[in-house]
This record gives structure tokens, sequence and C-alpha cells, in this order.
């Protein structure tokens, strides 16, 4: 995977053919997942999309439930926000006539849209596997399950999608 | 009652509103460690978001890291929660508390 600035504001990703397969199925997951119930999920995905706003047990109760409504609310419309852009992603590529490698142009905030998409992914694998720190420190082989094999490498590829798309922007402390 | 020359009587509801804002107490915005985000993303998340240097950003980070939370910005109600929630669009486990009185 590639990612160029062609102008200022104006991105230019580029994949080749099995780093499309793997974006394609990435993003085939990620609209069923905003598409999910989300009282269904496991507890640790669902506190991901719903969560406390607020950690102090001293906070006033009724501004925290205002808060808290409003923070369910925004979050079920980033759902759906996000489930159109998977959509409109799949559409792209669906209508591109050059697949290898399959280019695609992006504003800086399309773009940004994208990586955290990208990242929502390996959130969930975490979530729903129980993947720590150490799992992803640990070597693929001694993971016992196949399941955790597959999240920890999608996770680890995707977090390498993500740092090539930040760029020259990173962190090189 | 009319404005002397060169005055202007503001709306009563103004005055109260700015006095009460800058009477009030504020608010706290915190982000949580988590296993996966990446060090760069979290970096690059507080510049996108909190407009931070890339200094400010890293340190934050490391805080965030070590010490397992850190507190990212003191903001009125209103700014904190739109924080919050473009932070944790961002992915990031964020939460905000009023501060003590």
């Amino acid at each position: 995977m590639t990612s160029a600035q062609i102008e200022p504001g104006q991105w230019r990703l580029s994949f080749n053919e099995a780093e499309t397969g793997f974006v394609l199925n990435t993003l085939a997951h990620l609209g069923r997942h905003y598409q999910d119930d989300i009282a269904k999920m496991p507890p640790a995905l669902r506190a991901y999309w719903q969560g406390n706003i607020s950690s102090a047990p001293g906070t006033p109760g009724k501004e925290v439930r205002e808060l808290q409504a409003d923070l369910t609310e925004a979050r079920a419309e980033l759902r759906a926000e996000r489930l159109a852009l998977v959509e409109n992603w799949l559409r792209e590529y669906e209508l591109s006539e050059q697949r290898d490698p399959w280019q695609v142009e992006l504003t800086t905030a399309e773009r940004d849209e994208f990586i955290a998409m990208l990242n929502d992914r390996r959130m969930a694998l975490a979530l729903e596997l129980g993947i720590t720190e150490d799992d992803m420190e640990t070597d693929l082989g001694e993971v016992r399950t196949e399941a955790r094999r597959n999240g920890i490498l999608e996770i680890d590829v995707l977090g390498h999608f993500i740092l090539i798309m930040l760029g020259p922007q990173i962190y090189r402390g | 009652m009319a404005d002397l020359p060169g005055t202007q009587t503001l709306p009563q509801i103004d005055v109260e509103e700015k006095l009460k804002s800058a009477f009030s107490r504020g608010w706290s915005v915190i982000v949580w460690n988590d296993p996966v985000n990446l060090m760069d993303y979290v970096v690059y998340v507080f510049k996108t978001v909190l407009k931070m240097n890339e200094k400010d950003a890293s340190r934050h980070m490391w805080e965030v890291h070590q010490k397992g939370k850190s507190l990212v910005a003191r903001e009125t109600r209103e700014k904190s929660e739109l924080l919050v929630h473009r932070l944790r669009s961002f992915g990031l486990n964020a939460t905000m508390e009023q501060e003590p009185a």
C-alpha cells in the first residue's frame, strides 16, 4: 500500500491485489459490525460503542444522564454514517476499472474517516477476542487458536496501513 | 431607560449567561489507556482533535501509556462534551469529569 499527497488536502491511496482483498474483507466486516445490535454485543465491545461518558462518581446525576444520552445518540449516528461510508467504498471498488493496483483519491477529511474506520475494526477485533498488549507482542506461532492468530494478524496489518497513511505526520520520538 | 451617549445597554440575558459561564466549574477531559491504539495514532489524534503541538501530544500520549490516563483538556461542559465525542469517534476511550468545587 502507498499513500501520496497529490495536492494540498488531497491524497491518493494505492493497493496491490492482495492488499485490496484485505481491505475489502475488512470493509465487509465493518459493514456488518456497524449494523449489529449493540445490545447483543459482548460487554467490552458494547462499552466501546456506548460506554460511560464520566468516570467520576461525584458528578451530578442529572447532568451525567444528559451527557450520556447525547453520547449514545452521537455514537449511533456515527455508526450509521460509517456504514454509509463503507457502502461508498465498496461501490467505488465495484465501479473501478483498474484494480491492480486499486487507487482511491480522498480529501484529508475522507482519509481521516477511513483511518478511524480501520481503527474501529482493530478495536472491535481486540475487544471481541480479548486481545491484550502482551498478546500483540507474542510470536504468532505461540497463539493457541486460529481466530486469535487471525485477529492479531489483522490488527497488525491494519495498524501498518494506518501508519502508512499518517506518513510524515507521525511521532518520531 | 435610554443609553447615555456613547454607551450601549447589553441585553440582561447575555450578562447573566456570561457571569454564569465565568464562575461555573470547568470540566476535565480524560483519555484512558487501551491495548490496541498505536502510540503514533494517539499522537495524531491529539494533534487533530485537541490541536496540540507535537511535543504536548507526545507527552500526553506517554502519560496515557505509562500512567493509564491523561487529563488532556479543561473546558466548558459543551466544549468538553464535543471533545469527548470527537476523541471517541477516533476510537480513543475519553471521559469527562466536572472539576471539584
